[in-house]
């Protein structure tokens, strides 16, 4: 089994080179997305927990490290997804769309969301797997973890509102409303 | 920059690591992936929703700096500071075994050189989405409970008469109620 994967959960991993000098402008674009239900992240709906970071450098430790490294800026992009890697970047660029190629577009070689294949195939060279990947619920799609929140939250309603009630009633109402 | 989305944080940290890394993190994280007590261990820490290392021997799409790096990413509720000292007290030997070829790892005890370390080596997300931001990990797992009980109750329902049914309400309630 692939080391990105945990039950039906997948860690995808991506980084790609900024184009020289877009470092700044990308980051503001990052910067400025709009967060939750309108963040571009929110229509593709396979994705749990998702970021962008820009990655200007690496940082030089001292104690014993004789060498400074030099990274020209990359993006980072990680998502802890559901299901397989292929449908879900075809998901991503179809409901990505623009915003994608707003992202991407400052990156070396980034062939566009027009590009089904070319965009698949960029965002997968890009790519790096885990050593370790750890998901509390990886058996659990976003759909299923919504639906879970959404009974349990129902059954607390439903508890306290029977409270009291006779065998038949309270049998009725759980039928009607599970 | 927005490391916080509803009731998650983001932490992304890249750190350098000595020749003796290469030959060590690869025992250190497939032992991760084959001994379930490592994975069990970061189950205890209740508040991890998704965490991940990665190896980056080269850059993609294939840079080689003069070292390799240790790439560790988490999403988990609760504040920064006390992910951290988690970490350091429940899992210290892993956190050696993981970053102790790393330039500048301090060890995780005590907590605080441990914390300025990670803190010197985190980059801020600049997006971040998080698909239920109103959830904690605990209430997602306990959710998956619930929903089962809740399931399994409603999958007999029918064939049972008003006061079976009541029983078997009530022993629901009282085998889930941690997890209401």
């Amino acid at each position: 089994m692939s080391r990105n994967v945990s039950g039906q959960a997948y860690a995808l991993t991506v980084l790609t080179p900024i184009v020289d000098g877009h470092a700044p402008e990308l980051t503001a674009h990052l910067d400025a997305l709009p967060e939750g239900d309108d963040s571009p992240l929110a229509r593709v709906g396979r994705t749990h927990l998702a970021r962008w970071v820009v990655i200007d450098h690496v940082k030089y430790q001292g104690h014993g490290q004789r060498h400074r490294d030099h990274l020209p800026p990359r993006l980072l992009f990680t998502s802890n997804l559901d299901g397989d890697l292929d449908s879900y970047l075809e998901a991503l660029r179809t409901a990505l769309g623009e915003d994608a190629d707003a992202v991407w577009g400052h990156c070396v070689g980034y062939p566009g969301h027009r590009d089904a294949a070319g965009f698949a195939r960029w965002l997968k060279a890009h790519e790096i797997e885990a050593a370790l990947f750890f998901a509390a619920y990886g058996a659990r799609t976003v759909d299923r973890v919504h639906a879970d929140l959404a009974k349990r939250a129902r059954l607390i309603e439903f508890a306290l509102e029977a409270q009291g009630l006779e065998p038949a009633a309270l049998k009725a109402r759980f039928l009607e409303r599970f | 920059m927005a490391n916080v989305e509803g009731r998650a944080t983001a932490i992304t940290v890249l750190t350098p690591y000595k020749w003796t890394g290469r030959l060590l993190l690869p025992v250190v994280f497939w032992v991760g992936r084959h001994a379930t007590w490592t994975l069990k261990k970061l189950q205890m820490l209740s508040f991890i929703h998704y965490a991940r290392w990665v190896i980056v021997k080269r850059f993609p799409p294939g840079e080689r700096l003069k070292y390799e790096y240790l790439l560790f990413e988490s999403n988990f509720n609760g504040s920064w500071d006390q992910y951290i000292d988690a970490f350091s007290e429940v899992v210290p030997q892993r956190m050696i075994g993981i970053w102790g070829t790393s330039y500048g790892f301090p060890g995780p005890i005590p907590v605080e050189p441990f914390k300025d370390y990670i803190r010197a080596n985190e980059y801020v997300a600049n997006h971040y989405w998080n698909a239920y931001p109103g959830a904690t990990t605990t209430e997602i797992i306990s959710a998956e409970r619930v929903a089962a009980a809740v399931d399994d109750l409603r999958a007999r329902a029918e064939s049972l008469e008003p006061s079976a049914f009541k029983a078997a309400y009530e022993d629901m309630l009282t085998s889930i109620q941690r997890d209401l």
